[in-house]
């Protein structure tokens, strides 16, 4: 992305401690972001990360780059307006699934309809950390709960089986316990033109004690080690993806190369060069 | 009353009446005279009873009378809604077949001296094998003719109207001729109106256009809303005028995403705009708090209309001040400008991104419904103020270091630059932080980051608009009102020919005490003049200047303050 950049891991160092708990899979992610980073040679001022509410947005100081840490649920319609602003910056989104899946679920299908060129990353842990152990919409139904100890008796949503239906433009799943497939996912991500969405099964140490760490590494595969796995075939990627009980596919599981983004599409801005940071004053 | 004379189209809605009320308009701006359209209609497509009130005069005028000299009617149920709107010796000319008057609307014909007169135009467009909706273009020509203009002017409006559609316009001409003839043979209806000069340029232009023009003018580059009324024209204009200039123009999914999506644009470096009435507001108010967290400038267009809810979607009221001021959670600082006419709308839709820029604060527009959409005449170009954005630039951006963003300053403004512009990366965070955004919990720092924000007070107060004062600079009475109460009353004034002082103010938030004091200590008595039921220009007043209102004339019906209700009003003072 920078001609001649010279990009260091360090370079996205921060001073700041971590404060996550011991085995979050939040450390890995931050680790295999940074490693897309630096192999697609995007130094730190040339990226905006965008933190929504919730566990992962509380690592929005412990990583460089120019950051921004908004509201919950809320993160991804504020990374939509600063990419139009400047579609020439590549602009990442982070999201928990509480916010993007409860107060934020309209601006996740509207991004995938629309389709505008940002990357959207979904950590998903299946309850709430933050605010010290409730059900999200990814719980497994039946989980007892701080908000629900009883169980949930409500239906589990699959994202990713969720949003093929909506016919996006890349859908990836990976797990927080496999940095080099979550670094190779975040490189095509941020490369793919449109709305790039990647879910992240992460275990969360703490207060999810049903889908742990060891549980989702024993049932995930690779979408790669299918003989004949073709990740532009919507209907394929719907079939592997609707299974999250005992074969979970992750990798690349779909992506649409002939769907144009949303700046792409705009009449306006045809045979327009500059992005509208660089208009205000000379228009 | 003097040199004033006003038509009143009314029927259903999609019977054309705004189609007429523009068209005279433009026949009467042609022959030199200022206008002013006033539209009420209903919350539906069709149906329903809807008007297009034109105030014309030979000076400048920016109001509404109650009353209307002419009354051309074209439905059954429109007419028994305005008959009581006819001024005394008025005249009313319909088309409704077997018009069946109450004993209560004898009563008010007789009483006002109005006459009534039926116009069979079903028979004469049968004759023409013409539909029967080009009954208003016969009509308003016949009237045209009664006034006693030329029907050149008329037939070269509808030409221009209608230049795209050969058929409508030889449909239409057919019915100006015949309308112009009918009404020659008619008596003529005295308008009283001085002989106006000739002025080149008049045009008619709604506030939510200003606002509109206005904010292409500015560099605003990325327009996010809604739809909305009495908002969604602005919407619209921008819309229909996006390819030639290029702005990205976005109807979101709803009004939290419109107001996160401009913060967003904003926050990046561009300049960004959003625009809703109360009930998308309430839908923004959170947004309006992250952007005074995280010191990103926004501005945001709030139409009124009168609430609760749904409330009356399609009339007015200024019923969302103390919404304006309070809302968001949280302490911040922030600025509610009120627009009132053409001028205000361009002015302080610029001035709000000056504001918005330069203390990096959210700032928020009032208008109303009755500024929104209503016609006004502009006789001028309004000139654009200077863009101040407070940006670091050039060489500056090399020398600049994480901390510099929210560095804490005598003013409270930090350096701020264009995202991507310097290799000094920060972090914007909506978590209490230190200097480069870095979260914090420290008390000492917390309380030091908040009074840093709290501080630009200070510097805003120096640039905002002053209160303007119109007539005597002290006395007895003084009127005080906000919004479009600036439009009636100053009318009142100037055609009432009564010396009452009236204080106008742009700026509800934050207020300058000193300046208001200084003005109102030299009169004796307060009288507030509000579109709400609370009041709530007025109690802001007494809980900051520490006084007490004489009177105050609160009106939440969803009309606007007609004019001679104003003139009855200060007559009694």
């Amino acid at each position: 992305m920078c001609n001649g950049c010279k990009v260091k891991y360090s370079d996205y160092y921060s001073d700041n401690i971590y404060t996550w708990c011991t085995n979050c899979g939040n450390y890995a992610i931050h680790q295999a972001l940074k490693r897309s980073l630096v192999k697609l040679k995007i130094p730190p001022y040339q990226v905006l990360l965008c933190f929504d509410i919730g566990c992962h947005g509380n690592g929005a100081d412990k990583i460089g780059g120019y950051r921004f840490h908004g509201l919950h649920g809320r993160v991804i319609p504020f990374a939509v307006g600063a990419h139009l602003a400047n579609h020439k910056m590549p602009v990442i989104a982070f999201g928990g699934d509480g916010g993007t899946l409860d107060e934020g679920i309209n601006h996740l299908i509207h991004a995938v309809r629309s389709n505008y060129n940002i990357t959207f990353i979904l950590h998903n842990n299946g309850n709430f950390g933050l605010t010290k152990g409730q059900v999200t919409p990814t719980s497994p139904k039946g989980l007892a709960m701080n908000s629900n100890p009883f169980g949930l008796i409500e239906d589990q949503i699959n994202v990713c089986k969720f949003l093929l239906n909506l016919e996006p433009s890349f859908v990836a799943r990976t797990f927080s316990g496999n940095i080099h497939q979550m670094e190779r996912v975040f490189v095509d991500a941020i490369t793919h033109k449109g709305f790039s969405f990647v879910e992240i099964l992460q275990a969360c140490p703490t207060y999810n004690k049903v889908n742990t760490h060891e549980k989702i590494y024993s049932k995930v595969y690779d979408v790669d080690e299918l003989d004949d796995y073709d990740p532009q075939n919507l209907s394929q990627a719907l079939k592997v993806s609707s299974d999250l009980d005992n074969k979970i596919a992750t990798g690349v599981l779909y992506f649409n190369k002939t769907k144009k983004d949303f700046y792409s599409r705009l009449p306006q801005r045809l045979n327009r060069n500059k992005a509208l940071i660089d208009e205000v004053k000379n228009y | 009353m003097k040199n004033r004379f006003s038509v009143k189209i009314v029927g259903e809605s999609g019977q054309g009446i705004n189609l007429m009320g523009e068209v005279l308009s433009k026949a009467f701006l042609e022959l030199g005279y200022y206008v002013f359209g006033y539209r009420e209609y209903p919350s539906l497509i069709k149906g329903g009873s809807a008007s297009y009130q034109l105030d014309i005069s030979a000076q400048n005028i920016n109001s509404s009378f109650k009353s209307s000299n002419v009354i051309i009617g074209l439905s059954r149920i429109a007419l028994s809604q305005y008959l009581s709107d006819i001024s005394d010796g008025g005249l009313i000319v319909h088309n409704v077949v077997k018009f069946q008057k109450s004993e209560a609307e004898n009563h008010i014909l007789k009483s006002k001296n109005a006459s009534e007169e039926f116009i069979d135009t079903n028979s004469l467009l049968d004759k023409l094998n013409l539909n029967y909706r080009y009954a208003n273009t016969f009509l308003v020509s016949l009237i045209w003719a009664r006034l006693g203009f030329d029907v050149e002017i008329l037939q070269e409006i509808f030409k221009e109207y209608f230049k795209e559609r050969d058929d409508i316009l030889e449909n239409n001409l057919t019915c100006i001729n015949l309308g112009f003839e009918e009404g020659s043979n008619q008596s003529l209806v005295e308008h009283g109106l001085d002989k106006p000069e000739k002025k080149a340029n008049l045009e008619i232009m709604t506030g939510n256009e200003a606002i509109a023009r206005s904010a292409i003018a500015c560099g605003v580059r990325a327009f996010y809303a809604y739809p909305m009324t009495p908002a969604s024209s602005i919407l619209e204009y921008l819309a229909n005028n996006a390819i030639n200039t290029g702005m990205i123009v976005k109807q979101a999914e709803d009004e939290i995403t419109a107001a996160q999506m401009t913060l967003g644009s904003m926050f990046m470096g561009t300049r960004a705009m959003t625009a809703t009435s109360g009930g998308g507001f309430d839908l923004m108010t959170e947004t309006i708090s992250l952007a005074g967290m995280t010191e990103t400038p926004f501005v945001c267009v709030l139409a009124q209309r009168p609430g609760p809810a749904t409330g009356l979607p399609t009339w007015t009221q200024a019923g969302d001040l103390n919404l304006a001021i309070f809302a968001g959670h949280g302490e911040f600082p922030r600025c509610v400008l009120a627009c009132s006419d053409l001028e205000s709308c361009h002015r302080l839709t610029q001035q709000a991104f000056n504001i918005a820029e330069y203390f990096q604060i959210p700032v928020i527009v009032l208008t109303e419904k009755h500024i929104a959409e209503s016609y006004f005449t502009k006789d001028t170009n309004f000139e654009n103020l200077p863009i101040i954005r407070n940006l670091v630039e050039g060489k500056a951006l090399e020398k600049l270091s994480p901390n510099d963003r929210y560095q804490f300053t005598d003013s409270g403004v930090s350096k701020r630059w264009v995202i991507g512009a310097s290799k000094a990366t920060f972090l914007a965070n909506s978590d209490e932080h230190s200097e480069d955004g870095s979260v914090t919990e420290d008390a000492s720092l917390a309380q030091q980051m908040y009074e840093k924000r709290m501080k630009k007070y200070t510097g805003l107060l120096k640039v905002i608009p002053e209160p303007t004062l119109f007539g005597k600079t002290s006395g007895e009475f003084l009127l005080i009102g906000w919004g479009s109460v600036k439009l009636s009353v100053l009318d009142a004034i100037n055609f009432a020919d009564k010396n009452v002082s009236y204080l106008h103010l742009e700026v509800l938030h934050p207020l300058d005490i000193a300046k208001l004091s200084n003005i109102m200590g030299r009169f004796k008595k307060y009288i507030a003049i509000e579109q709400n039921y609370l009041g709530q220009m007025s109690k802001i007043l007494e809980m900051e200047l520490k006084i007490s209102f004489t009177d105050k004339w609160l009106k939440y019906d969803g009309r606007p303050f007609f004019v001679d209700e104003v003139i009855k009003y200060i007559n009694k003072l």
